[in-house]
């Protein structure tokens, strides 16, 4: 399984990086962690003229505080992410997704901003910077923009990034500090995508939720949102809680689909089912006999 | 290296014990010999063009603009081959459709090989692989069993897809028993294709060396089986002397029995072109074009009377054998062994075979195993419905050693088997009345455990039908350096045998195990031999090279009898010193032995032959040698997700005498881990088109260390009737183990009422058991 | 296709060369390097076989392109044990608990617990049991291995296991 011929290009700064984009005409992929590409490249299912690595560019990796937010450089490594103590304190999500995602040989290489271009359905990233209402800042030699995560996959694998379009950064908006988090998943085994998985945060605000986020991964063609339960979870508060109907809402927003390893009602039920359990322990919620 | 249970002053005894293993220290280090590591001057690299569709007419290959791409050095299709006239025959087994090496004028399956790229490397010979453009007529494939019972047939010099069957004579008693009995229980197991997926694939490199010579490296499970399959299969036409080498493989479990398609195109295209060959198979090939497993479905019936005891069965079991089986399986070893050992007096069967537009079938570990899966998850089912503890169904059935020598209604005799102590010690260790209050206690808490527990007994080292499996050959010396040099056709796949027939050597010389050199590598050293597979190595390979050393000791006890002015009865040798009993000052080397006997003729006794080496080629007695075993799984079944997680594992065996008691372990355990495989989560499958669903590791899910639990075991030791008292085990863990997992799901589900034989036991599976119970 | 001038330090060593973009740092060492010890199993970052050490870090080598190696500092199997042959700890592990049978998959997992515990560091048990899940076994069962990563966990700090 040897990939196809390509030129490679290995770009010391953004800019370069860009121009070559430019130059690619499409026909050019971004290298950053390789560990979904590089497989993609030996099946001869992915076969650019052009691979353009972006793990020598120095500012693209790196975690920071900007105003509000915890910014995230699209290349930085999954296992600085999970081992950050910034990303742990203000995106706490974001660590337990990342202590989900592969094995330490992988997270190693791996890039957050790569698993964020993918978009792979059953990944555990895109669906909790989803979850979270984070942003993408992407750069072209067009210029900068910056997109919502919640309009940035389209279907599988298919994002608003033009072909000519790096993701610079991935910035994390502050939740308030009374967040509580979940995520969890139902995997094969462990470092496997997931069946059915769920990131949820829920900011409190005198006992009551001010703020919901509910994001899922193998439940769809893409990452996916449940909105309308985001809505009926701010103002609930643990002892009003009634959490099997909002699980249902849950799940309602979702598309799952069947595969080889599940079909789409196996992951309709798991998901209601993991949703009122974990967001029931969360909001501390008194299981009903 | 002693047991530090040994007294001091002892010589050194290595059989039974946990000798560390030889091989390690070259394979911890990455210097292992393994075929992709071959390389020769000169070496090319070839890429397979595959067929994209399940069943049709190749029109026309289109090769030219492959033949102009970079580092292109010969294509070869069947045209090319034939002048060979390749006709692939089976070391074992049925007569069947004519096999080439490529695709003659039409394809049968996904995934056929239809040309060979050489190319300068196999990135090169990829590019141009894909440059070459077959364009077939597709035909509707048949791809499952039941499609292929009906549908038109795969091999058009055959009249049917029906690969072979066998029938036991009618039985006019068997109707009456059903027909009277207390409790008749039926049930229907259905085994999913599995791919056997060892790390390192298949792999070849050809070379000549000169006109009249080639020297073949192979992944491999007996460099001699593998030089006379092709020399049979070139001779006519070739007249060409073949070695076969292999050194390192990286597992097998039968895939690597019988050299296939693949392997022997490229010898014929290394005949051709004249300069090494080297294919490596990737994993995209190892899972969708290399030989695969099981895929069988198996309808059972039961006859009890009213005290449980189990009168009669009736098996119907067929099975999907692909369209090029390197070994077809037509059930029959697995309806002789379906009794088990229980006291059952008749069973009536039926197999079927079929071909279909699939990949075919090669054994793999345990072939035969669904008489353990059908027999024991259906006493498990039995016992539910009549309503009895699984454990006292089988101590009311079970054979003990008063029924010994037993012969099974199907005509095997059984004779030195354990089952009933090996369960007993089994329930000891486990702490059944323990884990029943934890089990119910667990259910209170919504949890569901589940207990598992099966018993069997394997026909090992089958040797007693004729054919290359009946003995094997040891050519023991010591050198004139004082080393001893095993040749033996025994050959590792992992097995340890370099570790083991070494301690069995040092053992019957008398020379400290470091001295012992295993060589079972090459073809053209030492005597022909089927090397691993059955589970035989221990007992016939071990057996001959218990018998060549007594030879070679007797030799040396006589020389060093002379040498000494001793009688050779006084003479003893441990850790390598001869010395005479009762005569302490009096020692000598085997070394200086060995000096003696190379170099001094004339200090010789007359009449005996010069230097120190011995042969001997053992057939171990009987037709096979059982061993057994029980083994207990408890597992947990989240009832939120329907996910199964292996909690414990206890194997209760008796293998006779182990020669290494870890390596003994490691083969029960890896077993076990392909059992769990099997039963959970692997699966091979194909589409309406006979397309393979999964290709690459992503899809073939494989069990890691996260899902194997530490195992546990109890040994008893009653030896065989064969020379060391060894028995098989390589493959018990495959066998045993299937029925052990789902027994033990099956003990979980059972408080939703329900159950599921349709393997493998997913969690989407389940959960529709659970919730819709 | 473009080609690379590379060079790296593979087992203490400099290895200079130039190779095409595609070829993956996995068989740049196997083939250009000589060092057959780098195992094969999956190409598409699965089994683990092909682990080797990249500046610290245990990563797949099926999945980095030579080129990307290009400064790098790269250990394999062949490299950990002592000038005078004495086994890495992990190595002597394995060896002490029947790690390993056909040897494919060992040098991956012996790279990755080596470099885990590197430098005296001491992950959890479950960070190493973690790490060993992501090598495939198909021998073993995985007894040894899950043996070794628990030993390596409990050693006392500075010991290897």
């Amino acid at each position: 399984m040897k990939p196809a011929p390509f030129d490679y290009v290995a770009p010391t700064s953004v800019e370069e990086a860009l121009e070559h984009l430019a130059r690619g005409a499409g026909d050019a992929n971004v290298l950053a962690g390789g560990q979904t590409l590089v497989p993609l490249l030996a099946l001869r299912m992915a076969t650019p003229s052009l691979l353009i690595d972006v793990n020598r560019i120095p500012e693209l990796a790196g975690v920071s505080r900007v105003t509000g937010a915890t910014r995230i450089g699209a290349a930085t490594r999954q296992k600085a992410v999970l081992k950050d103590p910034t990303v742990a304190a203000q995106v706490p999500a974001l660590t337990k997704a990342l202590s989900f995602v592969g094995h330490p040989q992988t997270r190693a290489r791996g890039t957050l901003g790569g698993s964020i271009a993918l978009g792979e359905p059953a990944a555990e990233s895109p669906a909790t910077a989803l979850a979270l209402g984070a942003v993408v800042e992407a750069r072209s030699t067009r210029g900068a923009r910056e997109i919502q995560v919640e309009d940035f996959y389209l279907g599988p694998y298919t994002t608003t990034l033009e072909p000519d379009e790096l993701i610079a950064a991935v910035r994390f908006p502050d939740w308030p500090a009374s967040t509580v988090t979940v995520v969890h998943e139902v995997s094969r085994r462990p470092g496997d995508f997931a069946l059915v998985g769920l990131v949820c945060a829920l900011a409190l605000d005198g006992g009551r939720v001010s703020r919901a986020g509910v994001g899922w991964f193998g439940m769809g063609p893409q990452p996916m949102r449940s909105r309308r339960a985001e809505q009926a979870l701010v103002g609930l508060s643990a002892s009003a809680a009634d959490l099997a109907e909002i699980a249902d809402m849950a799940v309602s927003e979702t598309e799952p689909l069947d595969d080889a390893q599940a079909d789409a009602s196996y992951r309709r039920k798991v998901g209601g089912r993991i949703f009122q359990r974990l967001v029931g322990e969360a909001l501390g919620v008194r299981r009903a006999a | 290296m002693n047991s530090p249970e040994m007294p001091p002053g002892m010589a050194a005894r290595f059989v039974g014990q946990r000798v560390p293993r030889k091989e390690d220290a070259r394979l911890l280090t990455g210097r292992g010999a393994y075929v992709d590591d071959i390389v020769l001057p000169g070496m090319l690299h070839a890429a397979f063009v595959r067929s994209q569709i399940a069943r049709g007419r190749i029109r026309s290959i289109d090769l030219e603009a492959a033949r102009s791409a970079p580092g292109v050095r010969a294509i070869y299709t069947a045209a090319d081959l034939a002048k060979f006239d390749l006709q692939l025959h089976l070391m074992h087994g049925v007569v069947g459709p004519i096999v080439r090496p490529l695709a003659d004028g039409r394809v049968a399956h996904v995934g056929e090989a239809i040309a060979i790229v050489i190319a300068d490397d196999r990135y090169l010979a990829e590019d141009a692989a894909n440059l070459v453009f077959v364009d077939c007529d597709a035909e509707t494939p048949v791809v499952t069993m039941d499609q292929a019972a009906d549908g038109p047939t795969v091999h058009s010099n055959l009249e049917s897809n029906v690969a072979g069957g066998i029938q036991s004579p009618d039985d006019p008693e068997l109707p009456a028993i059903f027909a009277r009995a207390a409790h008749v229980v039926e049930g229907v197991i259905v085994h999913q294709r599995q791919a056997h997926s060892p790390m390192e694939g298949r792999g070849v490199v050809a070379s000549r060396q000169g006109e009249g010579e080639m020297t073949i490296h192979l992944a491999c499970q007996s460099p001699h089986m593998a030089a006379l399959y092709f020399t049979q299969l070139f001779g006519e036409r070739t007249d060409v002397h073949f070695r076969v080498l292999s050194k390192d493989v990286g597992g097998a479990f039968g895939l690597k029995v019988q050299p296939w398609r693949e392997e022997c195109a490229i010898i014929a295209a290394a005949l051709l072109l004249g300069r090494p060959v080297k294919w490596i198979e990737d994993r995209l090939e190892n899972l969708t074009s290399a030989c695969q497993a099981r895929e069988q479905r198996c309808k059972v019936r039961m006859a009890f009377d009213a005290d449980a005891r189990w009168l009669a069965a009736e098996v119907d079991f067929e099975t999907n054998v692909g369209a090029f089986p390197n070994n077809p399986d037509i059930g029959a070893l697995a309806m002789m062994m379906f009794p088990g050992p229980y006291r059952v007096a008749k069973v009536g069967f039926k197999t079927r075979a079929y071909y279909s537009n699939t990949v075919g079938q090669a054994a793999y570990r345990g072939p035969w195993m669904m008489e353990s899966l059908a027999r024991e998850t259906m006493l498990d089912k039995a016992a539910r419905q009549i309503g009895i503890d699984p454990i006292e169904l089988r101590r009311r059935n079970l054979i003990t050693a008063a029924d010994q020598p037993h012969t099974l209604p199907t005509g095997l005799a059984v004779d030195r088997v354990t089952p009933r102590e090996c369960l007993e010690l089994l329930l000891e260790k486990l702490d059944l009345p323990a884990f029943r209050a934890e089990q119910a206690k667990a259910r209170a808490e919504g949890r569901h455990l589940g207990l598992g527990v099966a018993v069997y007994v394997e026909p090992t080292t089958m040797h007693g039908f004729g054919g290359p499996l009946v003995s094997d050959s040891a050519h023991v010396r010591v050198e004139p350096s004082g080393k001893v040099s095993l040749v033996i056709s025994t050959h590792s796949q992992g097995h340890g045998t370099q570790t083991t027939m070494a301690q069995v050597v040092a053992d019957e010389l008398g020379v400290p195990i470091a001295d012992v050199a295993v060589l079972e590598d090459d073809s053209s050293r030492g005597g022909f031999g089927p090397g691993a597979g059955g589970s035989r190595q221990a007992v016939s390979g071990g057996g001959a090279a218990i018998r060549a050393s007594k030879l070679l000791s007797q030799k040396i006890k006589r020389l060093a009898g002379h040498l000494l002015n001793a009688n050779p009865q006084d003479i003893t040798i441990a850790d390598g010193l001869v010395r005479v009993a009762g005569v302490e000052e009096v020692t000598t080397t085997i070394k200086r032995i060995a000096q003696t006997a190379y170099y001094e003729p004339a200090r010789l006794p007359p009449d005996a032959e010069l230097g120190l080496e011995a042969q001997y080629r053992y057939q171990p007695p009987g037709t096979f040698v059982f061993s057994n075993a029980a083994h207990a799984c408890v597992c947990e079944l989240d009832a939120e997700t329907g996910v199964v997680k292996i909690l414990r594992w206890i194997a209760s065996e008796d293998c006779g005498v182990m020669i290494n008691p870890a390596i003994v372990e490691g083969q029960i355990a890896g077993g076990v881990a392909q059992a769990i495989g099997g039963v959970l989560m692997e699966q091979i499958s194909y589409d309406a088109y006979g397309n393979p669903t999964a290709a690459t590791f992503k899809d073939y899910l494989l069990p890691t260390a996260h899902d194997i639990p530490q195992l546990e075991y109890c040994h008893l030791v009653t030896p065989s009737a064969s020379e060391g008292g060894f028995k098989g085990v390589g493959e018990g863990g495959a066998i045993i183990g299937p029925p052990t997992v789902v027994n033990a799901v099956a003990d979980a589900l059972s408080a939703f009422g329900a159950e599921c034989l349709d393997l493998p036991l997913t969690p989407a599976k389940l959960l529709k058991l659970i919730d819709g119970a | 296709m473009s080609r690379h001038q590379v060079e790296l330090t593979v087992n203490g060593g400099t290895i200079t060369a130039e190779v095409e973009a595609r070829r993956t740092l996995a068989d740049f060492l196997r083939i250009d390097a000589g060092l057959t010890g780098v195992h094969i199993g999956c190409e598409h970052g699965v089994c683990g076989a092909c682990t080797v050490i990249v500046d610290g870090d245990p990563v797949r080598s099926c999945l980095m392109l030579a080129v990307q190696a290009h400064g790098a500092t790269v250990t394999t199997a062949e490299g950990l044990a002592a000038a005078d042959g004495t086994l890495h700890p992990v190595q002597q592990a394995m060896r002490e608990e029947y790690g390993l049978q056909c040897g494919f998959c060992t040098p991956g997992v012996v790279m990755t617990l080596a470099a885990l515990t590197a430098d005296g560091a001491r992950p959890s048990e479950a960070e190493l049991h973690e790490a060993v899940s992501g090598h495939l076994c198909r021998c073993t069962g995985y007894q040894g291995i899950q043996r070794v990563a628990t030993r390596l966990a409990r050693a006392p700090q500075g010991e290897g296991a």
